[in-house]
């Protein structure tokens, strides 16, 4: 039983790694490598702030938040101005550069000896240590964080994103301030990542940079890519599938060390099979092209 | 009155003026036309007046407000729409939805807004759906609204475009090609908004090389050949020149 409610804690922080991802790339046509740098993000900043200052979980949580949508404008106000690819280029520079500050900056972070003991999120009195307990705590904070991303996606906001996909001269035309826009779509994402970063280290005690590199932001892009984006039922769907095909393979009985290769190997499959047969995904709205 | 004036305005493209120092002025409730063969820049006076592409000399002034340097959606918000010979719609959102976003002038879309007061944002996006459906009605779009628009006819696309800028409510219309592509129903459809614009007291300017619309609907017409304006005057006057005929029309 632990290990089905352990499965269903990943499922609640990938998806809201996915959800918030989906924002940029489904609804605003943004293309981001840098998503695991924010999740890594909030994981540093919250776990800092309360083994080193004895921040709360609440508070830590809030200024993780308000840590990646500041760090976000770093790469949002001067890319967005360019086109496309340009932001795709500054959003992997990002990527690196937060890694190999997790990685490098020993005396904060303990590069790759990673931090552990990391305390129990303890809200309202009531510290959260069983797996059962856990379950509940991430699902209930997955699930407000997933309202509010709907909410969003369902909004004027969320249309306006969607018509800045489609054709930003347009849009502009229609007096609508694209740079600003993308510039706050980016920050909410960012913002969003953090959380599940939090959740992520409160739930494991322990982190290190190699949860949160290059090849993290590629596999959240990858759960959009199959399971679709543009709406909730795409990166929700591609969740489920990406966390629990793995386990599945574990089943299968494979040894470790080639379950882990064909792993990958899988991954990369879907994604071509999908990109060709299923450009929206498997129930996404947004067509890549 | 004159709202919308361009001043000694040229645009050089690697070497080619192709605008080349032209003063042009257009009357409230008025439909001016802007005529000339392919490649004479009357697109790129549109795009100038937008704010997408700056002038290298000369002023461009919206009721006395300079124009040159805002952004294009600044100019957008100032009351300038922009209809688009390529049509420009969103393609792949609902045809309703390319309208809803149109209105943005008088709507709150801000992210809190919808978060914190989502049964506000309920209610709003009601009326402005409503709205919507009046003005898709309007030119017979209403049967289609929940299609994306990316399924409409290229005629139906061009309705759908109009409306859209009716929907964001503009003071000066910039119309390039409004017919061009459609049969001839719609066609009538087309110049009745034209007209009924004009009345209602808009700046409506149109790039359009049928000249029997010309007639129709312009009350003043501009000739621009080589990024110069070479004849203007009454529709009649100005397709009477015999210049005008025989470099454009070929008599």
């Amino acid at each position: 039983m632990n290990y089905v409610f352990h499965i269903m804690v990943m499922i609640n922080i990938y998806a809201l790694l996915a959800l918030s991802l989906n924002l940029l790339v489904g609804y605003t046509g943004l293309l981001s490598l840098s998503h695991a740098a924010f999740y890594g993000i909030g994981a540093y900043v919250s776990t800092l702030l309360m083994m080193k200052l004895g921040f709360g979980f609440i508070p830590s949580l809030l200024a993780a938040i308000v840590a990646s949508v500041l760090l976000s404008f770093v790469i949002s106000i001067p890319s967005l101005r360019l086109k496309g690819d340009y932001f795709v280029l500054a959003s992997l520079g990002f990527q690196v550069i937060v890694f190999s500050v997790l990685y490098n900056w020993v005396d904060v972070t303990r590069g790759p000896y990673g931090i552990p003991g990391i305390p129990q999120p303890e809200v309202l009195g009531v510290t959260v240590s069983s797996i059962f307990t856990y379950f509940v705590f991430i699902g209930v904070i997955a699930l407000l964080c997933g309202g509010m991303l709907y909410l969003i996606g369902n909004s004027p906001f969320g249309r306006i994103l969607k018509s800045i996909r489609e054709d930003e001269i347009a849009a502009a035309a229609l007096g609508k301030n694209i740079t600003g826009l993308k510039v706050k779509a980016f920050a909410i994402a960012a913002g969003f990542a953090a959380v599940p970063g939090v959740l992520f280290a409160g739930y494991m005690q322990y982190i290190d940079p190699t949860s949160f590199t290059l090849m993290e932001s590629v596999f959240i892009l990858s759960i959009i890519i199959i399971g679709g984006t543009g709406n909730i039922t795409g990166p929700l769907t591609g969740t489920v599938l990406m966390i629990l095909l793995p386990e599945g393979l574990r089943f299968l009985g494979m040894p470790d060390a080639i379950a882990a290769n064909m792993r990958q190997v899988i991954y990369g499959l879907l994604i071509i099979v999908i990109m060709r047969y299923l450009p929206q995904g498997i129930s996404g709205e947004y067509r890549f092209e | 009155m004159t709202t919308l004036e361009l001043n000694n305005v040229t645009k050089i493209f690697g070497g080619v003026r192709a605008v080349d120092r032209i003063s042009l002025g257009f009357e409230q409730g008025k439909v001016t036309a802007l005529i000339g063969p392919n490649g004479a820049g009357k697109t790129t006076v549109f795009n100038l007046i937008n704010g997408f592409i700056r002038p290298d000399e000369g002023a461009i002034t919206f009721k006395g407000k300079n124009l040159v340097g805002l952004k294009p959606w600044e100019i957008a918000q100032l009351g300038i729409g922009r209809l688009f010979q390529d049509v420009r719609l969103f393609q792949r959102l609902k045809v309703v939805d390319n309208v809803m976003a149109a209105f943005n002038r008088y709507n709150r879309e801000g992210v809190l807004f919808s978060l914190i007061m989502p049964w506000k944002v309920a209610v709003q996006e009601r009326k402005l759906r409503e709205r919507a459906l009046a003005l898709l009605e309007f030119v017979g779009l209403a049967g289609d609204a929940e299609k994306l628009a990316d399924n409409l006819s290229y005629g139906q696309q061009k309705l759908l475009a109009i409306v859209r800028l009716l929907a964001n409510d503009s003071n000066v219309l910039l119309l390039d090609e409004p017919t061009a592509g459609v049969n001839p129903l719609m066609l009538k459809s087309i110049l009745e908004v034209i007209r009924k614009l004009g009345r209602e007291g808009k700046t409506v300017v149109v790039i359009e090389h049928n000249l029997n619309v010309i007639i129709e609907v312009a009350d003043w017409v501009y000739f621009m050949s080589n990024g110069q304006i070479t004849s203007f005057g009454l529709p009649q006057d100005v397709l009477g020149d015999p210049e005008v005929r025989r470099t454009y029309i070929g008599i």
